[in-house]
């Protein structure tokens, strides 16, 4: 913001007159000068050292505890020339995207490598606050790569993030149950998952057929675009990202399968406020035959302190299909560069980000910490596959990623979604009401952002 | 009104007093239950913590939970983070607010509604919308990331409160006994230091205990100002026990009852002080 | 706000003033306390107020567009919706603190065995951080594992997750907010009771006055100063709700502040209208300030 400067003048002038006066009142007002005094003489301000090759780099914790390892590896290899800081930013993804823009909003801040969502990519390009990488993460490079996260950075035809580890939404089932019931394969769509669920839940008397994240949030919202974009429903027009399309049959239908999961009894009323952690001890506690959840549940299951059942009774496979084919929405993180840091930190930034995506630490951290690569490549890796199960039960899902609408006002059209969808699930709204009104809630949004 | 129950007689007194308590337990666990609940949260594993139906506890206690917080470097200096921010800001808030207020309440100046007023206006705004610019602020000066950050932006927002309440304080102490140490040759600061402030401990106390615990719970400006362990205090720490999926409940209501039991203690030592009487000081004084 | 008292440089009654020597350390005395505020609250407020006059982005300030910004924030249902909220939670749970406290405070002003612990079990909730509070509050009104969920829907309160309903989640929200802070009310209060003389009560009891009447004649009166301060500073407390609706209902509910932290904190698009929210709680809750301190008679400047 530009209108900052001129208070900055007053500031010393205020505190000369608040110390002459202060001065007359006690001896003990000394502190409080001295408190002042330090406001205005820290001086220095924010903002990387340049050339020395240290860079901040932020990410949330990491309770696999490879992350720290992978910054000891690479501070270590690289000695003298560059230094990684790993700064801590807060779990919540959303705190941690608040935080970030803060910092951005004032100038930058000192973070000169930032591991963030793949949905703020947009956001922070269309404000000129992220570096373009298309130059350094080549094509070639990029063909190495999983397409949906390379698709998730790039805005406006320009790439600005390079893919760390993904995510996918996919489909849990106790494979006991359904074994004992005769049921042999998990659901190909919604509608054979509904049956599944009504068969088992009355014979084995489990409590909940299906659970997912109906919650107004932004999970919320991957839940609702699987189900639409499994109809073959769309947000954003394919071809002209500025035109919305979400109001369409298809959308609808896929809203109306998630509400009638509820509607039916297949989910239970609370999905509408279940968040992962919810679904995830629902399903875990043996309390429900099917769970829509992320990869990194599977290896809870193996914790019997975090799980009444085993994991050799669940199965895992993509998400069910609707009408159109079956569709994992998409999650993870990539990596971006600050565009307010000297170019020297910048390249050192790089350094870093080329070593983090490169096959050795990638498999690294699928090993220790089950975070799925992004490297083609290392999903024929025999070594991972036999290690971690589910980086091979979720190649599948992978195959079929969208990532979320990509959009500068993202944030605005996440709100709006995570709003109606909420209601739809409910059945607040109709389905047909819920992807009108968003019709013309979106495109204003999209209008505006233009 | 229940000032007079306590001296009742007789049989009357008596079923007074047992319904006193009645109603008090009842209060006071009313006041717990929560706390006692995420107590139990803490020392269940975290299966059991969503077992449904819900149950009282079950399994024998495990201190998993306990552990896992104590082993965290982060949290036990986020402890004394929040101490050090929170004292501090209390120290500073108590200081400036008792001079103003005192000014305000026994002084004559003609600009006093503007100064009240001014004083209060702060503590319209909502803080989410200043966070922006006052990082700009905190940056520009190089105080980002320091406890001042946080000590600065806590005091501002605790300021108002403390003058007001101590201006209330303050007007309500009978006046002759300052006159009469003014009588005795004593100047402005020497009554306010020695008559004012010894008569206004109660207020004092009460104040200085709420402003500690406004700052000790203090969230959005630390999690903003601070960037790391070295500075954070307990509410940015505590919400940290998780990952981006979920959230380790065990830990955090384990983290939560640690954080609140310092000020529980913290209160018991001072209650008296807290309560220590108008009447019995002005006798003794 | 910015009349600050050295500004007026000329003007007879200003060398009165500062000739008078009490006047003058009354002034100096006032001062570091003013200029801490004034120095670290003042731009930030001007800023919003510039900004939400103006077709503002994040990186922009844009041009002035008067009160439009103002104009589309009343059309926005978000806004609208916030606001009700506002109110409705700020006027029931400072009614129900101030009256629960007040309660509580007279209960516990006297010497019974017991009372230290008494009054560090009231501290408590208020001793509890706010952030993690309502996560706990949460998980407490969810539907699985909720004891109070569980309880509620057991003697067939409620039929659906309290969670999942907008109004049973506001009068949830209420409920924390008065079982959080009415230890403050409580404590402020009892404070305020301890000032009071004994020696007032007794002489009133020798007049005959009954409990009623030196309830009404003696405490309330005395006590008139302390209760509107502590029901100002709540109420402007709730009327800036934020970290409990936002993480009690997970985002669901919206509040004044919620509105303000989406727009300036969150949204690409709505950071004029965030700037104009944050402006109107000012304005509202300086115009809600005077009518305690002049429709309700809260004393700031007597003896003159």
């Amino acid at each position: 913001m530009a209108q900052t400067t001129g208070t900055m003048a007053a500031t010393p002038v205020n505190r000369g007159m608040n110390r002459r006066d202060f001065l007359k009142v006690s001896g003990a007002g000394l502190a409080g000068v001295a408190l002042l005094g330090v406001a205005g003489c820290g001086g220095g301000g924010g903002g990387s050292e340049g050339g020395s090759g240290e860079f901040i780099f932020s990410f949330g914790p990491d309770t696999s505890g490879s992350l720290q390892e992978v910054v000891k590896r690479f501070n270590k290899e690289n000695k003298g020339k560059y230094t990684a800081k790993y700064r801590e930013m807060p779990a919540d993804t959303g705190q941690y995207f608040d935080k970030v823009r803060t910092q951005f909003q004032a100038g930058g801040g000192d973070i000169d490598l930032i591991g963030g969502d793949v949905i703020w990519p947009a956001q922070f390009a269309a404000n000129g606050w992220i570096l373009d990488l298309s130059d350094k993460f080549t094509e070639e490079d990029r063909a190495d790569f999983l397409p949906g996260p390379v698709e998730s950075n790039t805005y406006e035809d320009k790439v600005y993030g390079v893919p760390w580890f993904t995510d996918a939404g996919m489909l849990y089932y106790r494979k006991d149950l359904l074994d004992k019931n005769g049921i042999k394969e998990a659901p190909k769509t919604w509608d054979e998952l509904k049956d599944a669920a009504k068969q088992v839940t009355e014979a084995e008397g489990t409590k909940y057929g299906f659970v997912f994240q109906g919650s107004q949030y932004e999970g919320g919202v991957v839940n609702g675009l699987e189900y639409i974009n499994s109809y073959g429903g769309q947000v954003l027009d394919e071809n002209d990202a500025s035109k919305v399309v979400i109001d369409s049959p298809e959308s609808s239908e896929g809203l109306s399968i998630a509400a009638s999961m509820i509607e039916e009894g297949v989910s239970p009323q609370a999905v509408t406020n279940f968040t992962e952690t919810e679904s995830q001890t629902t399903f875990l506690n043996g309390d429900a035959v099917f769970c829509r959840n992320w990869p990194y549940m599977y290896a809870l299951a193996a914790d019997p302190d975090e799980s009444k059942i085993k994991q050799e009774q669940i199965g895992v496979a993509p998400l069910p299909a609707g009408s159109a084919e079956s569709v994992s929405g998409l999650g993870g993180w990539n990596f971006y560069i600050n565009a307010a840091s000297d170019p020297e930190t910048q390249d050192a930034a790089y350094e870093f980000v080329k070593f983090c995506t490169s096959p050795e630490i990638q498999k690294f951290r699928a090993l220790n910490g089950s975070f799925l690569p992004t490297l083609k490549s290392l999903y024929e890796d025999k070594e991972i596959l036999d290690a971690v199960p589910v980086i091979a039960l979720a190649g599948d899902a992978l195959a079929n990623t969208q990532p979320r609408p990509v959009s500068p006002a993202y944030s605005d059209m996440s709100l709006k979604m995570a709003e109606q969808f909420n209601a739809a699930f409910k059945g607040d709204v109709s389905p047909d009401e819920a992807v009108k009104t968003l019709q013309g809630e979106l495109q204003d949004i999209a209008d505006q952002a233009s | 009104m229940a000032s007079a129950t306590a001296s009742g007689s007789g049989s009357k007194g008596n079923f007074n007093m047992v319904l006193f308590y009645v109603f008090l337990i009842g209060f006071v666990l009313v006041s717990l239950f929560p706390l006692l609940w995420v107590f139990k949260m803490s020392i269940v594993t975290r299966s059991d913590l969503f077992q449904s139906p819900v149950t009282t506890l079950v399994a024998p206690p495990i201190a998993d939970s306990y552990n896992t917080i104590f082993a965290n470097p982060d949290f036990r200096r986020a402890l004394l983070n929040s101490t050090i921010i929170a004292g501090i800001t209390t120290i500073i808030c108590l200081f400036f607010g008792a001079i103003a207020a005192y000014a305000i309440a026994r002084l004559r100046f003609r600009l006093k509604s503007v100064v009240m007023t001014t004083i209060l206006a702060i503590s319209f705004f909502p803080a989410v919308a200043i966070i922006a610019p006052l990082f700009l602020l905190f940056s520009k000066v190089g105080l980002i990331n320091t406890y001042w950050s946080v000590i600065i932006t806590d005091v501002v927002f605790a300021l108002p409160l403390t003058i007001w309440i101590l201006v209330s304080f303050f007007k309500e102490l009978p006046k002759d006994l300052e006159e009469a140490a003014r009588v005795d040759g004593a100047t402005t600061i020497q009554a306010f230091r020695k008559v004012i402030v010894p008569l206004a401990a109660p207020g004092v106390f009460t104040t200085a205990i709420l402003t500690f615990i406004f700052a000790w719970n203090e969230f959005l400006f630390a999690a903003t100002f601070l960037f790391d362990a070295s500075t954070q205090p307990v509410t940015v720490a505590i919400p940290n026990f998780a990952t981006v999926y979920t959230v380790d409940y065990g830990a955090q209501a384990a983290a939560s009852v640690v954080v609140t039991i310092p000020l529980v203690i913290l209160v018991l030592i001072f209650q008296r002080r807290i309560v220590s009487g108008l009447t019995a000081g002005a006798v003794k004084g | 706000m910015t009349t600050a008292p050295r500004e007026k440089k000329r003007g007879g009654w200003l060398k009165e003033e500062f000739g008078n020597p009490e006047r003058r350390t009354a002034y100096y005395m006032v001062l570091p306390a003013l200029l801490i505020i004034m120095i670290v609250a003042v731009y930030p407020v001007l800023n919003s107020i510039w900004l939400s006059l103006h077709a503002a982005t994040i990186t922009a300030t844009g041009e002035f567009v008067g009160f439009e910004n103002y104009v589309e924030m009343f059309g926005n249902d978000d806004f609208i919706s916030g606001l009700k909220n506002t109110v409705i939670f700020t006027v029931v749970s400072v009614f129900f603190e101030f009256i629960i406290g007040l309660g509580i405070a007279l209960a516990i002003n006297r010497a019974f065995r017991g009372r230290g612990l008494v009054r560090a079990a009231v501290l408590v909730p208020w001793a509890f951080p706010t952030v993690i509070s309502a996560a706990m509050w949460r998980l407490m009104f969810q539907d699985q594992i909720g004891v109070i969920n569980y309880v509620a829907n057991g003697i067939g309160l409620i039929s659906e997750p309290i969670l999942s309903d907008a109004t049973l989640l506001l009068i949830g929200s209420i409920l924390v907010d008065v079982w959080k802070t009415t230890p403050f009310m409580a404590l402020l209060l009892l404070a305020g009771l301890q000032t009071i003389p004994g020696e007032v009560y007794e002489a009133a009891r020798v007049d005959g006055a009954n409990v009623l009447q030196r309830f009404f004649l003696i405490t309330m009166p005395l006590l008139k100063s302390t209760i509107l301060v502590a029901v100002l500073f709540r109420t402007m407390d709730s009327y800036r709700v934020f970290d409990l609706f936002w993480v009690m209902s997970n985002r669901q509910l919206e509040s004044l502040s919620t509105f303000v932290y989406q727009g300036v904190r969150i949204s690409q698009l709505q950071f004029a209208q965030g700037n104009a929210a944050a402006v109107f709680i000012f304005v509202t809750a300086f115009l809600l300030a005077l009518f305690f301190i002049y429709g309700l008679g809260m004393q700031t400047s007597t003896e003159d």
